[in-house]
């Protein structure tokens, strides 16, 4: 198995070849799909909206993609916990299907929503599908906020804004397994101004393989200069969001 | 046998989540807790054994009402292989009840034996009215039909014509289609203005509109209003009140406020997508005291909280932006707020248009499923309130399920994209009655309601008929188009059911299952109603409300420092102070479209006038909302009440950068009961929107009228609230990028204001000169040179400035007549520009003042008057909500 290789700051140029199939899977309440859907397209790869309908009748397999993304939204309502109804029908009927997705070196990116979907399968931080290491707790502040936050990246320690909406994305664990990922690196973006009361300023984790990608900001809501409030003062001359989309894309045209 | 899990939070001994689940073995009962309901991490839980330690209280939803969350436990039992009966969630407290709304909350005293609504389906009944005397009919109406004696004769009389009595059915059917809310009777009357005739309020409107259709695709025809957009797209916007739901069920009221008002979007044409999400609320202020609050009504706070909780909730879950929007205060408001709801949407300008239904066609309920929620809905709200609003009318209360509604729309927008749909029609108020009965106009239909999915058994089949039950709309498509659309819908997990077809009959045939139980002319239920003429007299001695500025200005500030308290005393006011803390619930980023969000700035708490949107996102256009409102200043003068609102909305609209030429508005009035006197204010309103089109001569494209704002106590205290229009603008402009933020950009540029400030009361806005100056600024903005705009609004120019300053965090001094600080004209900008030498060029020919400049300290000096920090101010302005909503 091979390890993608964040930091996202050598995604310059991309290789030529085939653009790399994106899944982006919906469920009922999903509503970050359009933007997810731009960004991959823009950064080159070739999306595809699949409803988990779709694949639990099998008129769809995530085994034709290359990367599986799960957009930000409500999946059924967030009713119980965030994302908690979408990760039980993901771990009751594509357990399997997850792990061999998994194995053959595909991308799993979830962003809000799915992030906390991913958390919850137990995806992330450890690949336990089915069994939860960690969780995303409701904001200190008690409610959804909309605010764009600074975030930085782990390993090239670049800043980016990136913007967050959402009401459940406090990360928290136990002190051992806080341990366990702090040791393996497996955090990847951090809070420069914690928006929730992430611990460890936790804005985003990987597996330890560095295929499956989980966090609470959205880049993808950052591929157009416009899309940033304060596009009009602050000189940006690449959207922040782009690196992390080039570099997944990159990784697929290369590896898969 | 129920089995119940009750989970806790570890670090929470005070609350508890409570499941009940019915239909399960104890065994099955811990899988569901194991793997679904509870999670190890942080939470423990206990089956059918108390978990917190003590006394407590567990506050239910009342069975029937929506409780969003059993679908989903359903749902995920179901994955879990396990089948449930039936299920419900509630939460307990330790030693004390929290406050709960008995309307659709209860206490569990003892534990439920079954969840299941159980009922035998009522029987369809015949209500004899031939023979009833006037007082027999006016009884009849009252508390349930809500029509008026005259109406109920016209009623009586068909009924004697075709020789038979009504049934329910039937008599529920006319009630709600000629009810106010649906029938809009007022505005199609004529009416009488101090002894002189003139045509009906619509009528004025239309003819002054349909003169500048160079943008417009569809006006008042359908459940909004249609605008030609670029390369083949077209943009729609509508806004609706929920006020009288809000009233009484400020968080159920708002959520089916959005819910309904997203359905008119969705239901336009052959369905349009939403894109943006406006709101706009009017209370008494948050800490009226409660003991002078009138019987039957609810604290402002609590209302303000509980409506912004509704907004937030079904907004965010249904992924439309909520980014434009205001909230209000006056006393006024303490019997009824003004829950406003807008939203705006976009679709190929080849669905913009219905299609037209055909013989044989069939009907199709898509979305939730019909209960006894929400019955009554229209015609309540179409009644004034009164002291007993709250228990007459429970059942015209609901919760909403943004869910429902999310996936419903997904699959009608690719159903509407494989060709399959003719007409998309929202259910809402009066529910089938209403919208079945509209489709099926021309045609006559034939539908029946036993086919109708029911949310649980017993409800009587004109209940199934006018429920407002929420997140269903019908489809209109030809039959052979069926298959392909259920498959759809199938993989949205949204319900689609037949109920019937058109028939040609020009009737409306209503059966349950074999039995007839509605047979009414179409021309008779659309046409039959009379118009009526109506009365408007001009009230002597008008009432005039000072605005705060006013009473704080009596006689001016003396001093340096009474002029620091009172900057601080307008920046905190209702009206003007910072709304910050509730548009951050609120998501305006999802759909990745925004170009200019609420708010911006370095620290990005500067507030901007308008919305601009980049509805397709590999497309440059942009998308303009703004809106401006009057809830103080039409009591003093409608008309000019009026103007000052129109003209805020957009100068909101072109301080951003927007032309108002291709721009349409959407006006809404909010108006108490129609007696003589308020329909003299209304008419004065209307005629100040007729002009207003004239002047800038763009048309109204959607609209809507509540004119029940009046209240009655049981001791007979009538108040009415203040007559409101709320006007909304949108727009296109090719280029998205060529439009404008607030917050100030650059130390040492050049302040100016530009347009005309007047000191009446309200202010009178110069109209000739307006379209000169909103084109100007338009032009001025395209060139680039415009490095910051702001409008002119409540809090006068001081207030602007402050905010643009706060923006850029730096301070400007500034030298103007004491008078120009605080006055509030609509229509005037201040204006951000690098330096003096280009203000002359770009603002030639319309009235301009150089205000002075933007400097690096942290503070506004007005020159020979006072000097105080921005942050000093800035304190002062997001106080109010900051205590409020943390």
């Amino acid at each position: 198995m091979k390890t993608l290789r964040l930091p996202f700051d050598n995604a310059q140029g991309r290789r030529s070849g085939r653009s790399p199939k994106v899944c982006i899977l919906r469920a009922d309440g999903t509503n970050c799909d359009v933007e997810l859907f731009y960004a991959f397209k823009k950064a080159g790869g070739d999306p595809e909206y699949v409803n988990v309908n779709q694949l639990r009748d099998k008129s769809k397999s995530m085994q034709d993609f290359q990367i599986l993304a799960l957009p930000g939204g409500f999946a059924y309502g967030d009713d119980i916990a965030s994302g908690k109804i979408w990760a039980v029908e993901l771990v009751s009927f594509f357990k399997d299907e997850l792990e061999k997705f998994h194995k053959k070196d595909g991308i799993i990116v979830g962003i809000c929503n799915g992030f906390q979907v991913l958390i919850r399968t137990g995806l992330l931080p450890f690949g336990n599908i089915g069994k939860m290491d960690a969780t995303l707790l409701p904001n200190n502040s008690g409610h959804f906020e909309c605010r764009w936050v600074r975030v930085r990246d782990e390993k090239s320690k670049r800043i980016f804004w990136m913007s967050i909406n959402h009401g459940e994305g406090k990360f928290f664990a136990n002190n051992e397994t806080i341990k366990a990922i702090e040791t393996k690196g497996l955090v990847i973006f951090r809070y420069i101004d914690n928006p929730n009361g992430s611990i460890n300023d936790i804005a985003g984790v990987t597996d330890p393989t560095g295929r499956v990608i989980g966090l609470m900001p959205h880049p993808e809501k950052f591929m157009d200069l416009t899309q940033y409030p304060n596009w009009r003062r602050d000189k940006i001359t690449k959207p922040h969001g782009s690196f992390i989309f080039e570099e997944m894309i990159k990784y697929a045209k290369e590896n898969l | 046998m129920i089995q119940t899990v009750r989970v806790k939070n570890n670090n929470d001994s005070q609350t508890a989540k409570v499941y009940r689940l019915e239909g399960v073995s104890e065994k099955q009962a811990k899988i569901l807790a194991e793997n679904l309901l509870c999670e190890e991490i942080n939470q423990s839980y206990t089956l059918n054994k108390p978990i917190l330690r003590g006394v407590t209280f567990e506050i239910a939803y009342k069975p029937g009402v929506m409780n969003p969350e059993v679908a989903s436990i359903m749902k995920s039992a179901k994955d879990l292989k396990i089948d449930l009966i039936a299920c419900d969630s509630s939460r307990e407290y330790l030693d004390k009840a929290p406050v709960f709304n008995p309307l659709i909350e209860y206490m569990v005293e003892r534990e439920p034996k079954t969840l299941l609504i159980k009922g035998t389906t009522g029987k369809t009944k015949i209500i004899p009215i031939r023979e009833l005397s006037d007082n027999e009919l006016m009884e009849l109406s009252k508390d349930k039909l809500f029509l008026s004696l005259e109406e109920m004769k016209i009623i009586q009389k068909y009924f004697q014509k075709i020789k038979k009595e009504p049934t329910d059915c039937e008599l529920e059917t006319l009630a709600q289609t000629w009810s106010e809310h649906s029938g809009h009777k007022t505005f199609k009357s004529e009416i009488i203005v101090d002894g002189k005739k003139k045509q009906p309020l619509i009528e004025r409107i239309k003819q002054e509109a349909l003169k500048h259709r160079k943008n417009i695709v569809s006006a008042f025809i359908d459940n909004s209003g249609v605008m030609d957009f670029y390369e083949g797209w077209a943009i729609c916007g509508k806004g609706e009140t929920h006020n009288a739901p809000s009233a009484i069920e400020p968080y159920g009221g708002a959520m089916t406020g959005s819910g309904g008002v997203f359905r008119d979007i969705a239901g336009t044409g052959q369905g349009a997508k939403n894109v943006i999400s406006q709101d706009v609320f009017c209370f008494a202020p948050p800490d009226y005291p409660s003991e002078k609050l009138p019987e039957g009504t609810l604290p402002p706070k609590y209302l303000l909280k509980r409506v912004v909780e509704g907004v937030r909730d079904y907004g965010n879950r249904m992924g439309i932006p909520t980014n434009n929007g205001s909230i209000h205060f006056h006393e006024d408001f303490r019997a009824r707020p003004t829950v406003f709801v807008g939203a705006y949407g976009i679709m190929p300008k080849k669905y913009a248009k219905k299609g037209e239904a055909k013989l044989g066609d069939l009907i199709v309920v898509v979305g939730g499923r019909t209960g006894r929620d929400g019955i009554h809905g229209a015609t309540f709200s179409s009644g004034e309130m009164t002291e007993k609003t709250k228990e007459v009318n429970a059942t015209a209360v609901q919760i909403g399920n943004a869910i429902e509604e999310k996936r419903m729309f997904d699959a009608l927008l690719e159903a509407r994209d494989e060709d399959l749909i003719r007409v998309v029609q929202d259910v809402g108020g009066g529910g089938f009655s209403s919208a079945i009965g509209e489709i099926g106009e021309n045609l006559g239909v034939s539908v029946d309601m036993k086919k109708a999915p029911l949310k649980y058994q017993g409800l009587s089949p004109w209940e199934i008929w006018v429920s407002e039950s929420q997140e269903r709309m019908i489809v209109v498509l030809p039959k052979k188009n069926l298959k392909k659309f259920v498959k759809i819908c199938q993989k949205y997990n949204t319900e689609a059911s037949v109920l019937g077809k058109f028939d040609n009959s020009k009737k409306l045939n209503v059966y349950f299952g074999k039995e007839q139980i509605c047979n009414l002319d179409m021309q008779f239920l659309h046409h039959g109603l009379p118009k009526k003429v109506l009365q408007a007299i001009h009230p002597r001695g008008v009432k005039a409300t000072p605005g705060v500025t006013e009473g704080l200005l009596r006689g001016g500030p003396k001093s340096e420092k009474e002029w620091i308290l009172v900057s601080e005393k307008v920046l905190s006011s209702g009206d003007v102070c910072s709304k910050e803390p509730i548009v951050r619930m609120y998501d305006h980023t999802v759909q990745g479209t925004s170009v200019l969000p609420p708010f911006t700035g370095v620290k990005m708490d500067g507030p901007n006038d308008a919305v601009v949107i980049r509805p397709l996102l590999d497309k440059p256009y942009g998308m303009i909302v703004a809106h401006g409102l009057n809830p103080a200043l039409n009591n003093i003068d409608p008309y000019w009440g009026s103007i000052w609102a129109a003209t805020e909305a957009v100068s909101n609209y072109s301080a951003v950068g927007g032309d108002y030429k291709e721009a349409s508005l959407i006006n809404n009035y909010i108006w108490p009961f129609p007696d003589e006197e308020s329909l003299w204010s209304l008419d004065q309103s209307v005629t100040a929107v007729c002009d207003f089109m004239k002047t800038l001569k763009i048309p109204v494209i959607s609209g809507k009228d509540s004119l029940s704002s009046t209240y009655r106590g049981p001791d007979g205290t009538v108040i009415k609230i203040p007559p409101v229009l709320i006007m909304s603008v949108f727009g296109k402009i090719p280029d998205a990028k060529k439009t404008v933020s607030s917050d100030f950009k650059k130390v040492g540029s050049t302040i100016v204001l530009v347009g005309k400030q007047n000191f009446n009361n309200p202010p009178h806005v110069d109209l000739k000169l307006l379209p000169k100056v909103l084109d100007t600024l338009y032009k001025t903005i395209q060139t680039g040179k415009v490095l910051s705009c702001h409008d002119v609004s409540e809090g006068g120019l001081i207030t602007s400035i402050f905010e643009m300053c706060l923006g850029g965090v730096m301070g400007a001094i500034i030298n103007t007549s004491k008078d120009f600080l605080f006055n509030e004209t609509a229509g005037c900008f201040i204006i951000e520009v690098e330096n003096e030498n280009v203000v002359k060029k770009l603002f030639q020919g319309i009235p301009y003042q150089i205000l002075g400049k933007t400097q690096k300290q942290n503070n506004i000096k007005v020159d020979k008057l006072f000097k105080v920090s921005v942050s000093q101010l800035a304190q002062a302005w997001k106080k109010p909500m900051e205590e409020i909503f943390s």
